[in-house]
């Protein structure tokens, strides 16, 4: 469960980013988060994710009130929501296998466990059979599928989705979004941001619009306006 | 394994990996800190060859006391218990007129000319003596004033103190040895710094081309021991390498020159002492301690400086 009371947002220079925003998600919910640039998607999933501090309000996700989270605990918080982004964030110089059991890796996962689980997340992404091949030898779309079967490989609650269709024409853009749908259907929390309005009324998902920092829509099975 | 124990052997792998990754920086850091660890290391040697051989010489250094042929029994005695009360002295030893003859004759037995130029004057022309050692060097002169008060002077003929050569040899030594200490040190802690800024820079560039892979490694959720760790490793090789190499040098140069010296009484105690297995050992494993110590506290500074862990 993510739940946001009244949180605001300053940066220093770029002035208000969120104003005072309240928001309930429910666990297993696709939520989705439309918006023109610089209304605050981004701002938004930077305080879930913990890699900004809100200016004010009340932050808990999955029972953690962040206020009280210490430093830390970020990295114990972080494991349990996965996020993909826009540009993949891939290690160039990794193999599909390597840049996937890097996210276990660094939780302490034992080899043998590894080499169980990567298979099963490959699957589940539709990349099985690409495990040896390195990012640069992908589509974009492949790619992305990569970042997702990293983000959720250790088994998140929550996966994070910034743009991932960003930059993926159509075709590469409805596989992810089908591997999306289906990993929110395995019981993962999804929030997704897009700008592509073909997505957001064939899902008919709740559908949360943002703009100038505030929430201007919150419609379940809606569409883009 | 535990995850902990996991944990460890990734960090150890990867800092390895790294090491080998940033090739001629690499080359260039080691290279600094086997130059500064060659200086220390060697400052050590030749301080404790200073001082051993310091010691050595002093041993030879006496004070000679050259007695009146007319002197008394008791006067000798009341000279020999006046020098004893002081706390400097070691040892008091009468050499009496036949010893000195002796004596004369056994150190020029290979100059039979002098010998016979002796005998031509028929009597034996050589002064009974007290030789004085002393335990401190410093109080010589102070023990040398002794026999030279007025009591003494009925019975005392001179007084000599060392052999003038051989006081010089040892406070040129030891001035040698002030020097090397002061130049030694000086000279360590200039090429210290400049394989701590080297180090500090290797690790800076090793965070800036890693900037990507760090910052995905804190969003799913390393800790911050984690990301450390492969530095860590990484800059504690330059110490392991650099001081096995500096050591392998400073080693082989003692074995080297140290041949060459070693039958010199003055040297041969440090000789042995130094190319004994322990002391060796000593030399390596100091040498990759302080190797590590100078990486991993300038990797640690580098990381203070550019690897934002407190901002999650």
């Amino acid at each position: 469960m993510i739940l946001l009371d009244r949180v605001t947002k300053n940066y220093n220079k770029r002035g208000t980013a969120l104003k005072s925003i309240s928001l309930h998600v429910e666990p297993k919910e696709f939520v989705i988060i439309v918006g023109p640039s610089g209304a605050g998607k981004s701002t938004l999933l930077k305080l879930l994710t913990r890699e900004e501090k809100p200016t004010s309000g009340k932050i808990i996700v999955g029972g953690i009130d962040y206020e009280t989270l210490k430093d830390k605990k970020i990295p114990l918080l972080r494991r349990k929501i996965g996020v993909v982004f826009q540009d993949f964030k891939l290690l160039p110089n990794k193999t599909v296998y390597e840049n996937v059991a890097f996210a276990l890796e660094v939780v302490g996962m034992g080899d043998k466990e590894i080499a169980l689980t990567i298979p099963k997340v490959l699957d589940i992404v539709g990349l099985t059979g690409k495990e040896s091949n390195y990012p640069s030898e992908l589509s974009g779309g492949e790619r992305q599928r990569v970042a997702i079967a990293r983000a959720i490989a250790r088994q998140p609650k929550i996966l994070i989705a910034d743009e991932p269709t960003g930059n993926l024409d159509a075709d590469h853009a409805w596989d992810v979004i089908r591997v999306l749908e289906k990993i929110n259907k395995y019981g993962t929390t999804v929030i997704l941001t897009t700008h592509n309005q073909e997505i957001v009324n064939k899902l008919k998902r709740r559908v949360i619009t943002i703009r100038d920092g505030q929430i201007v829509s919150d419609k379940a099975g809606g569409g883009y306006k | 394994m535990g995850r902990r124990a996991v944990g460890l052997k990734r960090v150890t792998e990867s800092g390895i990996k790294n090491f080998f990754r940033n090739s001629w920086l690499t080359v260039a850091a080691t290279a600094v800190m086997i130059v500064s660890l060659v200086i220390i290391l060697s400052a050590v040697v030749l301080n404790v060859t200073a001082r051993n051989a310091i010691k050595e010489l002093s041993k030879n250094l006496k004070i000679s006391i050259y007695l009146k042929d007319g002197a008394t029994q008791k006067q000798i005695s009341n000279l020999t218990t006046d020098i004893k009360s002081n706390n400097a002295v070691a040892s008091v030893d009468y050499v009496s007129k036949a010893d000195a003859q002796k004596q004369f004759n056994k150190t020029f037995q290979s100059d039979p000319n002098l010998i016979s130029g002796l005998e031509i004057l028929g009597t034996n022309t050589l002064p009974a003596s007290l030789e004085v050692s002393v335990t401190d060097l410093s109080k010589i002169n102070e023990v040398g004033a002794i026999p030279n008060a007025e009591k003494h002077k009925s019975a005392v003929e001179s007084v000599t103190i060392g052999k003038t050569d051989v006081k010089k040899t040892i406070d040129r030594a030891a001035s040698a040895q002030k020097f090397i200490t002061l130049a030694s040190v000086i000279a360590a802690i200039v090429f210290a710094l400049v394989s701590m800024l080297i180090i500090f820079n290797t690790i800076r560039m090793a965070i800036f081309t890693r900037a990507e892979e760090i910052r995905i490694m804190k969003l799913i959720g390393a800790t911050p021991t984690f990301i450390r760790g492969p530095f860590l490793i990484e800059s504690s090789m330059y110490g392991i390498i650099a001081g096995l190499i500096s050591s392998a040098i400073v080693v082989t140069g003692i074995f080297y020159l140290g041949m060459k010296i070693s039958n010199q009484v003055e040297f041969a105690a440090t000789y042995k002492y130094f190319t004994s297995v322990k002391v060796i050992i000593a030399m390596v494993c100091g040498a990759i301690s302080v190797g590590i110590l100078v990486g991993v506290i300038s990797s640690l500074m580098a990381m203070k400086k550019h690897l934002r862990l407190k901002s999650w």
